[in-house]
């Protein structure tokens, strides 16, 4: 997680306008989400990974760990949707008879799983591309701008900020109950463990009072109001964006009634 | 004539668990002076603090900003905050966004100021700050002293009359430490009030015109660095030890290295004037011999 803030920072697409990859991203894993069959799918986990690897120079080999990160869940899901498990033989059921039970998968589920894994790739890969162009506090500031509750807006942001600052609580904690040998043992372990969780909650709340009493003196009076930054948009790159995206939404017009 | 911008009188407060922290505290700060506040941990430096800003509210006794005393209800507290800007100590406990400007930005936001009166106090605190460089990078992956400044610069947006900093040097390599210093002597020759809180008495003995000595809730001491570093009970009373500056300057008076009857030096430049002129005005004798290592 904490290389993916990195490359957002880093990345060759970090000044291009926010607003423009939101949509981009947006836009895409709609016409993504609304394919009837693979093919679209497939093309936008290629033009992402494309986008991702040559335009925002995101290495290749971390860009693909990322991919499989979500494989488990879905062949766990995909599983329970191509797996037919019938009483008796079944004339429509590729599979085994174990027990006067069969076993396997049928055609039609087996399509569908099909469309099923490549629309997740394909909407995984468009949100990859968000996360891994766009550093999350530009991601607030558009979201802010679409009008998404202030309360919503507010609460993304301060959890973002404290998630790092928690983090960095709980790495010095850990590494000062290690030098005095708290994970020495299974049995220290835990015992050093939970004072930590125990002791990272105590620390949170009172960071929290403590961050309070900072924004009053500044002001605070129940809102964060949001400063947005002037930027100019590309059109050249609004463009590309809509060609991109009609393209692809006539591919899936066109695909619409092919079986797979 | 004497004017105080802020004043607290017999000041008590005590914390909803029970700690006292405040015990009749009384301090007055002079419009456009530069001011430190000393004393051990839980002194109730910060509660005090908190007070001139008006986050707490007296238990008993009076806080006065511009010769009036602070009301209590949001219009007057907008004005008082306005005008009174703390910098806390730990700048984790400041820092609420991931973004810089955003974080500098909420402040004069908060004053209902224009698009472009903001933008030009963001970037004029960050110009003073010596922070433009660090505008797009997020908050988490700056340093310490980063950290700290990005802080400073989000209270120096507001353009408050009184800047109080909460310990401002602690933690800061020298080379930065001296940058804040210099940066606060900068922001008060332009006519703000500058108020410390800290541990340093040699950085308190050299920067301040006046000092405040807190110890246990009150304010113990007061006056001119030199009265207030000369008197030896007060700071042993108050856990501070004495800066290197008046401890050798005494040795060397108690040894008649330096002539009577000269006033305390404040800088260290001033001290080695003094050895300056006593060795112009002396026959040079046969220098010592002076071994670094012990002979035999």
């Amino acid at each position: 997680m904490f290389r993916i803030d990195q490359y957002a920072y880093t990345s060759r697409l970090r000044h291009v306008h926010p607003g423009e990859k939101f949509a981009f991203a947006i836009l895409t894993m709609f016409i993504c989400l609304a394919a009837s069959t693979v093919l679209v799918p497939l093309l936008v986990t290629c033009l992402a990974a494309a986008a991702v690897i040559m335009v925002a120079r995101v290495p290749a080999r971390f860009y693909f760990r990322l991919l499989f990160l979500p494989l488990g869940f879905l062949v766990a899901g995909l599983l329970a949707v191509t797996l037919t498990i019938s009483r008796g033989a079944n004339p429509a059921v590729y599979g085994l008879v174990i027990g006067g039970v069969t076993l396997g998968v049928t055609g039609p589920a087996l399509n569908q799983a099909a469309l099923i894994f490549t629309k997740s790739l394909g909407a995984v890969s468009c949100l990859y591309f968000l996360s891994l162009t766009t550093p999350m506090v530009e991601i607030i500031s558009i979201l802010h701008r679409l009008r998404v509750p202030a309360l919503l807006v507010e609460m993304m942001g301060l959890i973002y900020r404290f998630i790092f600052v928690i983090m960095e609580t709980a790495g010095m904690m850990y590494v000062s109950q290690g030098s005095r040998c708290g994970y020495a043992g299974i049995r220290t372990s835990f015992r050093s463990m939970a004072q930590l969780v125990a002791n990272l909650f105590a620390r949170s709340y009172h960071r929290s009072r403590a961050l309070y009493t900072a924004l009053l003196a500044r002001g605070y009076t129940g809102e964060i109001r949001m400063w947005e930054e002037p930027r100019p948009v590309s059109a050249k790159h609004l463009v590309l964006i809509a060609l991109v995206d009609l393209t692809l939404l006539v591919l899936v017009l066109v695909t619409w009634r092919w079986p797979v | 004539m004497k004017e105080n911008i802020l004043e607290a009188r017999d000041v008590h407060f005590t914390y909803s668990d029970g700690t006292t922290a405040l015990r009749g505290a009384t301090m007055a700060i002079e419009r456009g002076k530069k001011i430190a506040v000393l004393g051990s941990n839980g002194a109730g430096k910060t509660t005090i603090f908190l007070h001139f800003n008006g986050i707490l509210r007296p238990g008993r006794g009076q806080v006065l900003f511009n010769g009036r005393p602070v009301r209590y209800d949001h219009r007057s507290l907008m004005e008082l905050r306005r005008n009174v800007g703390i910098v806390f100590q730990d700048p984790d406990m400041q820092l609420f966004s991931a973004s810089v400007v955003q974080e500098i930005a909420f402040g004069p936001l908060n004053l209902g100021l224009s698009r472009e009166e903001v933008l030009r106090r963001v970037e004029a605190a960050m110009e003073a700050t010596e922070i433009t460089g660090l505008k797009d990078k997020p908050t988490h992956l700056l340093s310490y002293g980063q950290k700290k400044r990005v802080c400073l610069a989000g209270v120096l947006a507001m353009e408050p009359q009184v800047l109080i900093c909460d310990e401002p040097t602690a933690g800061l390599d020298p080379l930065h430490a001296g940058q804040v210093m210099e940066l606060f002597d900068r922001i008060n020759r332009q006519g703000a009030t500058v108020v410390l809180a800290t541990h340093d008495v040699d950085l308190a003995y050299s920067w301040a015109d006046y000092v405040y000595v807190m110890s246990c809730g009150t304010v113990v001491g007061e006056g001119l660095p030199g009265e207030v570093f000369g008197n030896e009970q007060l700071l042993r009373q108050s856990d501070l030890s004495r800066p290197w500056l008046v401890e050798v300057f005494e040795q060397l008076s108690r040894k008649g290295w330096l002539p009577e009857g000269l006033p305390l030096p404040r800088t260290k430049e001033q001290l080695f004037n003094y050895l300056q002129e006593v060795k112009g005005n002396k026959v040079p004798g046969k220098p010592a011999a002076v071994y670094l290592f012990p002979r035999g």
